[in-house]
């Protein structure tokens, strides 16, 4: 597992979540073309899956390298 | 094969909400077929049955069941009829109002329609979706050609040459749930 900086922590068994995916989101309202990565051409969604639940979660990312 | 642990959930979303609709005994149909399957466990997602507003649209409108089935899905069958070399528009509808919940996932798409072509133009249109979505469609579909034809009006599977058609679709999708579980719970984006 790669070292995150910010490790999401699953909120059913308290380990740390595999963060296996970047999703690019289209702004669907001014509001949120307003946050778009201008270079990306969108706002990136992290997604993370624990390995002992298979739970998921995500969040708001930055798309910097990491 | 069986996988110690938990079992994968792989609902199948009938796509219609068509009056009459033949799709029905299709989706009934995949799920029986996944539930013979050791270590699987499905369930029949009626779209017709998704509480979703038409006065908004993407995650704006999203369904916490719907999207709680998605969450808990390790893959999909998407059963779609065709709808003018389409799909359903409240398909789409409804697919938009989740995002997260796909990603890395498997799906599978069963075509239907009452003319020769099984769905494929409908399909054709769908795969670009789902891969936005985040969906990793697998290479087999099965297609459901004068669906009228193939079930009685009991529902009962006239021709059983579908089954094997099935069978090698119902294997690739597992075999990608499988990998993209692994994948999802224990391999790290660079």
């Amino acid at each position: 597992m790669a070292a995150e900086s910010r490790p999401m922590m699953c909120p059913e068994c308290g380990v740390e979540m595999n963060h296996h995916a970047e999703k690019l989101v289209h702004p669907s309202g001014a509001q949120e073309a307003s946050a778009m990565d201008p270079i990306l051409g969108g706002m990136i969604e992290e997604i993370h899956t624990c390995p002992q639940c298979g739970a998921g979660a995500s969040r708001r990312g930055t798309g910097e390298p990491r | 094969m069986t996988e110690p642990g938990r079992a994968l959930f792989v609902p199948v979303l009938l796509g219609t909400v068509r009056q009459g609709r033949m799709s029905l005994p299709v989706a009934r149909l995949l799920v029986s077929e996944l539930s013979r399957r050791p270590g699987i466990e499905t369930e029949l997602i009626d779209l017709a049955r998704i509480p979703l507003r038409i006065d908004d649209a993407g995650q704006a409108i999203k369904d916490p069941t719907f999207s709680s089935q998605m969450s808990r899905a390790d893959a999909l069958v998407v059963v779609s009829p065709e709808y003018n070399h389409g799909y359903s528009g409240l398909l789409k509808h409804a697919l938009d109002s989740c995002l997260k919940e796909y990603v890395h996932k498997a799906v599978g798409v069963v075509g239907v329609s009452a003319g020769p072509y099984g769905g494929t133009r409908g399909i054709q249109d769908l795969l670009p979706v789902l891969r936005e979505l985040g969906l990793v469609a697998i290479f087999w579909d099965v297609n459901f050609s004068a669906v009228q034809s193939v079930f009685d009006e009991a529902g009962a599977l006239r021709d059983q040459a579908y089954l094997p058609r099935i069978d090698k679709f119902l294997k690739e999708l597992v075999w990608m749930a499988r990998t993209l579980r692994h994948g999802r719970e224990h391999v790290a984006l660079e």
